[in-house]
This record gives C-alpha cells, structure tokens and sequence, in this order.
C-alpha cells in the first residue's frame, strides 16, 4: 500500500518555509458542504490557508466552525466540495491512503483533549509514533521527551492523565500531535474546557508554535488571543464564511452586520 | 430429623469406597473444563466483539452475521448445544463425513465429551462475552477512537492499543461474573457422560440412596465461586471509587478515572 505520493513527500520534506512553496497555499476549501441527515452544518465553505500562517476561526457556537477541522482532517468526509491539501485533492471517495496522507501532515487538538487514559504522558506522545511512523521506541521516547520539556512538563514524563490538570493535559495533547510532525496543526476549542487560570499556559504553548512558524487552524473563542496571533480571522455564521481578513480589519472593524452583531455580544460579556 | 440430616449431609460416604477421590477427580474435570473453555470463551467472545465492530459497508455482512450468531447462541439453552454437538460429531465422524480425530476428539488424553464440552461452552458463552466486550468498547468514549485515527492510527490500530485495553478494563467484573456462571454451568455437559464432579456424586446417589455425596460437590463449587464473588464485588467497589475520584480540572466526559491502573 505504498503510496506514490508518500514518497514524492515524506513527512520532513515539506515542513514550513522549506522552500518547496514558501508562503504558499497549503490548504484551500472550495464550497464545502456537510449535513448529518437534514441538518445542514456547512453551507459551502470556501477558504485558503497559507503555509506558516495562523488562522483564527471564530462565530457563534453551531455556526459549524468544529464540523469545519473535523471536515478538514476527514474525520468527517465532507458531502460536497473541494479540499487541496499541499496542491492534492482529499475529497471525493475516500480511501485509505487518502486517510494516511491527511492524517500524516494534519495533527488535531480537541476540545476534551483526548489523551489515553491508560498511558502515562510521555506513552501518549511516543505510542503513535511507534505504531504509525515506525520509530523505534528509543527513539520515540527521546521525541516524546523533548516535546513534552518543549510544553514545560519535563517534570510530569510519567504522570497518568488523571494526575494532570487540564491545562497541562491539553499541553501533552499538543505535544502528541506535534511527535507526529504534522505540517498543519487544527485546534478545537483547545481552551473551552480549561478553567479560567490554566487558559494562559495552553495559549503560551501556542503562541511559541506559531512564532516557529507551524501552519495552524485554531477555532477559539479567545479573541484576545485571535487578535495577538492571527494573520487571518475567519468570522462564521450559519455554516458559511461571513467575513475574513487580518484582525485588524475583521476584529477592529468589521463589515458586516453579524460580524458586527457577534463581536458586540462577546465583548459586552467580557 | 435425623433422617433428613443424614440425607445430605452424612459425609461418611464420601470417605467410603474411594469415593472421595472420585469426587476430587470429578472436581478437577470441572475446574478443567472451566479453564479451558473460559479462555477460549474469552478469546472467541472479543473476536465476535470486534468482527461486530468493524466499521464501513464493505464489513456490513460480517457485522451480520456476527450479530445472527451472538443472538442464536445467547437465544438457546446450552443444553441443547451440548447434545446437538455431542450427538452429531460422533455420527459425522462415524460416517466418514469429517476426521475422526475432530468428530471423537481425545486431545491431550481427555476424554470425547470433555472436547464437546468444551465446544459447546465455548461457542455459547463466547456470544455473552461478546456483548459484554461491546459494552466496554461502546463506553470508551468516542473521543479516544477520534484521536486515535487522527494521529494516523488505523482501525484495527486504534482497537488495539486505546480503545481495547480501555474496554476491557472496565468489564473485568462483569466478565468474571459470566466466567462463574460458565463455571456452574460445566455440570450440562454430565448429561452426555463426563464423570465430572455432578456426575459422580450421581452415581453415588443412585447407589446409596443418599445425596451427600452432592452436597459436598455444591461445597467444592462454592469454595472457588464465593471468592470469585467476593473479588468481584472487591474490582467494582474499586472501580467505582476511581471514577468519582475524577473530578477537578478534568471534564467528567472522559474517563480518566480508569488510567494508571
């Protein structure tokens, strides 16, 4: 099963700013719809994203700005519409190799951060490299160990995720998507379920990630933080983009109404 | 008064004749056959649970058939098995049909009806672990397997190494739970002449006109079932004081509780 573009592009051979297309587009969504039965959750989404930028998604919870990285990382096939992803198309009937092409340049962050309860930080981060890249477990280990002293847990290796607070479960989280050398990095509401003070240290971590240049997606509700990172904002509604651009423009003075509307309401309850 | 005492509990004719002995031999075909049927019920159960699992159109006929399987054999007594599989394996073999060496098996210089036993067992309890193994997987939360898949991870990948050693951590007890009632129900394949434990204290019955020799089988089951029981109470108490540990920073929706075991 050995894929030809697997190996026109192992997975170190197009990281960000390696000249390949520097700067250019790395991910474009043309109309892209999804429903699940008569719910219609994207509404024809169009979107580029280019390599080494931050993209921040914003708008008001069920605008389907979740169903959007999941549409991306196919763990929900889209029902329609076109996503290249560096220049291939990952729509249309998927198949396996489709899947492993994705998921080897795509990494994710959720919401509930996800990690395996039955392993300790440092299995979390090393168990997919082992099994899917095929390092050896030394190897693994010692990328799982650099990455996790990178999100400052080099004191928590062992540690089961039941001993770990939320903000530094979702750094472990980060730090497992990361071992796997993704080319584009999707955030999830990475913050929503974390208390108030644990917020800062998972926004930290981030803030570093795009200062080193990584291509990151990140649907936040921290606008603060959306206007401090982002080179585009993406303001949804109604399963369409309504507004986009840098934050000056959409945050600082947006043009539509909804846009308008939705940045009010967030700021009024802040 | 006396009479009735004596009826059951008069365990001089255990000690008589050699009969202790037999019980105790009896006993271990029992034990025996509880092994090894428990194992490979174990092992046949999580393959059914996971053919059922297997996801996509292309495995829907799998799933099927899995699915007609574990309600047939849930659905009828394991007596019946037990007489349907010693009755046809010896006729078939008998005629030629398949090798005698499956059809009248004595593997490991056990006798013919310690195999159909085990068959029978196997194939009946397999499909009341194989709902209990899909319990387990369906309680870990969805969130693993997404994860999973998104670092890369196969199907069969993300079963393996999260989403299975997840389930069957949380269905220990009710899987030692099935084990004790596969054990208690060893004593159906006596009916087709395992000189198991039942069936000796049988046959002593019938010759003494006392069932003494049956109540002591009841204490041999009850010393190995009642501290089954009691450590299934034990692992579900703990269990239970894991998950309300969870609470804090960490969403209720996950359960971390079960981690580090």
């Amino acid at each position: 099963m050995v894929n030809e573009d697997n190996s026109v592009v192992a997975p170190t051979a197009a990281l960000p700013g390696d000249g390949s297309n520097p700067g250019g587009s790395i991910l474009a969504l043309d109309d892209v719809c999804k429903s699940f039965g008569s719910l219609n959750v994207l509404n024809g989404v169009n979107l580029e994203v280019n390599r080494g930028t931050v993209t921040c998604v914003i708008g008001p919870s069920g605008s389907g700005k979740s169903t959007l990285l999941r549409c991306i990382n196919l763990l929900e096939p889209p029902n329609r519409g076109r996503i290249l992803l560096e220049g291939k198309e990952i729509t249309g009937k998927v198949t396996g190799d489709q899947l492993d092409f994705v998921r080897q340049r795509v990494g994710m962050v959720f919401q509930q951060f996800n990690l395996f309860p039955h392993k300790c930080a440092v299995e979390n981060v090393s168990i997919a490299q082992e099994k899917v890249l095929e390092r050896n477990p030394g190897e693994a280990r010692d990328k799982a160990k650099a990455l996790l002293e990178r999100v400052g847990l080099g004191d928590k290796l062992e540690e089961y995720p039941d001993r770990l607070s939320g903000g530094q479960q979702q750094r472990v989280a980060i730090a497992r998507a990361l071992a796997m050398e993704p080319h584009v990095m999707l955030f999830d509401e990475v913050t929503s379920a974390l208390d108030p003070e644990l917020v800062k240290e998972v926004l930290d971590v981030m803030k570093e990630l795009a200062a080193e240049g990584m291509t990151m997606i990140i649907v936040t509700h921290e606008m603060g933080f959306a206007r401090d990172v982002a080179d585009t904002v993406v303001f949804m509604d109604a399963g369409v983009v309504v507004e986009s651009g840098p934050p000056s423009a959409v945050l600082a003075n947006p043009q539509h109404e909804r846009t308008k509307r939705f940045l009010g309401q967030v700021l009024e309850n802040r | 008064m006396d009479e009735v005492f004596r009826q059951f509990f008069d365990f001089s004719i255990v000690f008589e004749d050699g009969n202790f002995e037999k019980l105790i031999d009896g006993f271990l075909y029992t034990l025996l056959l509880s092994a090894v049927s428990g194992i490979l019920a174990l092992v046949w159960g999580l393959v059914l649970a996971l053919l059922r699992q297997l996801p996509g159109k292309v495995f829907a006929p799998v799933r099927f058939l899995t699915v007609a399987y574990i309600d047939v054999f849930r659905g009828v007594p394991l007596l019946l098995v037990v007489l349907i599989i010693f009755g046809s394996f010896g006729a078939l073999a008998f005629e030629g049909t398949i090798p005698e060496a499956i059809g009248i098996p004595r593997w490991f210089g056990l006798p013919d009806p310690f195999w159909y036993g085990v068959f029978a067992i196997t194939l009946t309890y397999g499909a009341y672990m194989a709902e209990v193994y899909r319990a387990g997987i369906e309680a870990v939360p969805e969130g693993q397997m997404e994860a999973a898949r998104s670092l890369g991870m196969s199907h069969g990948q993300a079963m393996q190494f999260v989403i299975v050693p997840q389930a069957i951590r949380k269905v220990i007890p009710p899987l030692l739970n099935d084990f004790i009632a596969l054990m208690k129900d060893t004593s159906l394949v006596s009916v087709i002449g395992l000189l198991d434990v039942v069936q000796v204290g049988r046959d002593i019955q019938s010759e003494t006109f006392n069932s003494s020799a049956l109540t002591f089988g009841a204490l041999l089951f009850l010393l190995v079932t009642i501290p089954l029981a009691r450590l299934v109470d034990h692992l579900i108490a703990r269990q239970q004081r894991k998950t309300s540990r969870v609470g804090g920073p960490t969403p209720p929706i996950t359960p971390t509780g079960m981690a580090g075991a």
